[in-house]
């Protein structure tokens, strides 16, 4: 009797933890979301009398934001681009190798995954200083290459895992040479591994603070790091503008991720669910 | 067919990307963190002699303070995080219909995605000194200035990004646990909480540690978060190497205490893994 009585205690306790913390998670965005349409000029308590456009034209008429985004979409797409290349031709060799070491070598690749991303851009920006690269979207490139990097060959990895080699051998024998094989069966059934190392390499880079904050120089910076130093500077309501918009982008991402790779492969398909 | 050789330039673009950008700098910020700084100058000079000076001085209070509070609110953090998601992965996982769960995944993997950058400010702006909360606060007499408070939202900043990623982390690890092993605890006379205890968690805690594990890297090298919601009280090592670079251009310290930290995020994860994967092999 006494442990149906505790049962329901902690059922109730357990009902409770997940009801506050859902809301914890959600309150923040709405709140977010709701002040980015706030028409008044100040920070004023919940809700607001009238709603408008202003920080989203405040935000669009601001040259220091305008040119962090030019530079983070420049960056995003020519380092994801690298990327993704380097990621395919490096999991390809290191899937066709058979070699001692090869886990060695995977664990080399994922590497920069472990390092705290301020050590990565401080150590980047020591380097590039001796070597006298100074430039600063030259630095972000590299920077932003180094830390998409390992997510696109993780994801090919792991897609070329998946693929049965008896498929390339069959393309292989029926007279295809190698690359022919690669093109026409191995990398379409990659496909979808290649695509979700994109779409996290893509969000890494258009999110990182800490390694591009080492590396912009007075003139270039990326979008992030323009809406941290004015968070920091003053509480302006045009950065919530932006965090909508930001959202939205997060919601883009997460519609491509569904529709090319599907959501359940995120987390795997368990064996017993109810 | 004979695999290899073939494909090893393959493996030249990735090996000139990672030794260009990753492995000779992280190289060249291990000698740096030797060699001696004098005030004033930025960084150090080109002939600079070596000495054991900057990690000498990561052993006095104040500094070994910055470290130890760090870990404090990482550990912290990534605890409260396993306590929130593992209820909450348990009853998405056992209670809701195949719909409703791929709505749930859906949604934290969208929180999951989220900017770090929407994340704090929306933190900021929602249990900040300026917030709507803030009548709230005051009436319940917390100061949202004060250093308890400010060391709350900077662990409630870790925790926004650690319960997603956690919960998804565990809905894979819940999914594999039969529940009929719970069923026939309860079938033979065991209460509910017992064979949860008994049963379901320790067939969990791969996935437990696992998600520890992410969480509490994912921490000690937060550097946003902290810097947003922490207003320059709270100083996570992160936020420290940056103030070493951007405010007094001491390299040779930043380098110091940027190896210690990627030493301590290493050595965890190693001890870890390691403990993992003893224990719970099978």
């Amino acid at each position: 009797m006494n442990g149906r009585l505790l049962d329901n205690a902690l059922r109730l306790i357990g009902l409770t933890m997940i009801g506050t913390i859902i809301c914890f998670l959600l309150t923040p965005i709405v709140v977010t979301v709701i002040m980015a349409f706030d028409a008044r000029a100040y920070l004023g308590p919940l809700p607001p009398p009238a709603l408008s456009f202003r920080w989203f034209e405040q935000f669009f008429s601001d040259d220091y934001f305008l040119r962090g985004l030019k530079t983070s979409v420049l960056l995003a797409v020519l380092s994801v681009s690298i990327s993704v290349s380097v990621g395919v031709a490096t999991a390809v060799a290191v899937e066709r190798a058979d070699f001692a070491g090869k886990e060695m070598l995977i664990s080399l690749f994922l590497s920069p995954l472990l390092v705290p991303p301020v050590v990565t851009g401080f150590a980047l920006l020591l380097f590039l200083s001796h070597l006298g690269l100074i430039d600063g979207f030259a630095r972000l490139f590299c920077g932003h290459i180094i830390i998409t990097a390992p997510y696109t060959i993780r994801a090919t990895l792991a897609g070329l895992a998946g693929i049965d080699r008896s498929l390339t051998e069959a393309a292989l024998s029926l007279g295809a040479n190698e690359r022919r094989a690669f093109w026409d069966v191995t990398f379409p059934l990659a496909r979808t591994s290649i695509v979700s190392g994109a779409i996290f390499a893509f969000a890494v880079s258009m999110d990182d603070v800490a390694v591009s904050i080492m590396l912009t120089d007075a003139n270039t910076y990326t979008l992030p790091v323009a809406l941290i130093s004015s968070m920091r500077a003053n509480f302006d309501l045009s950065i919530a503008a932006a965090s909508v918009m930001l959202m939205l982008v997060t919601l883009g991402l997460i519609l491509i991720l569904e529709k090319f790779v599907g959501l359940n492969r995120v987390i795997g398909e368990g064996v017993f669910r109810s | 067919m004979k695999p290899g050789r073939g494909s090893l330039p393959l493996l030249l673009p990735a090996g000139a990307v990672f030794l260009g950008f990753f492995f000779l700098p992280m190289a060249g910020l291990f000698i740096e963190s030797f060699r001696l700084y004098v005030p004033g100058s930025i960084g150090s000079a080109a002939d600079a002699p070596f000495t054991l000076n900057n990690y000498a001085e990561l052993l006095t209070p104040s500094f070994a303070g910055f470290f130890l509070e760090t870990l404090r609110i990482s550990v912290l953090a990534s605890l409260a995080g396993l306590i929130f998601s593992f209820p909450l992965a348990y009853w998405i996982t056992r209670r809701f219909s195949a719909r409703w769960r791929m709505i749930a995944v859906g949604l934290f993997v969208t929180l999951m995605f989220l900017s770090v950058l929407v994340r704090t400010y929306a933190l900021e702006l929602t249990f900040g000194a300026v917030g709507p909360l803030r009548p709230l606060l005051l009436s319940l007499g917390i100061s949202p200035n004060g250093r308890t408070y400010i060391e709350i939202l900077v662990g409630a900043g870790l925790l926004h990004y650690i319960v997603p990623v956690a919960t998804l982390t565990l809905l894979g690890t819940i999914q594999n646990v039969d529940p009929r092993l719970f069923d026939a605890a309860q079938a033979l006379g065991a209460p509910g909480w017992k064979a949860h205890l008994n049963i379901t968690l320790p067939l969990c805690m791969r996935g437990l540690l696992a998600a520890f594990l992410f969480a509490f890297t994912f921490s000690i090298s937060a550097f946003v978060i902290p810097m947003i919601l922490g207003k320059g009280r709270v100083l996570f090592i992160s936020n420290l190497i940056y103030n070493r670079f951007s405010e007094i251009a001491d390299y040779p310290s930043g380098a110091a205490i940027s190896m210690v930290l990627f030493f301590v995020a290493l050595s965890i994860v190693y001890v870890t893994s390691q403990q993992v994967a003893k224990r719970w092999t099978s």
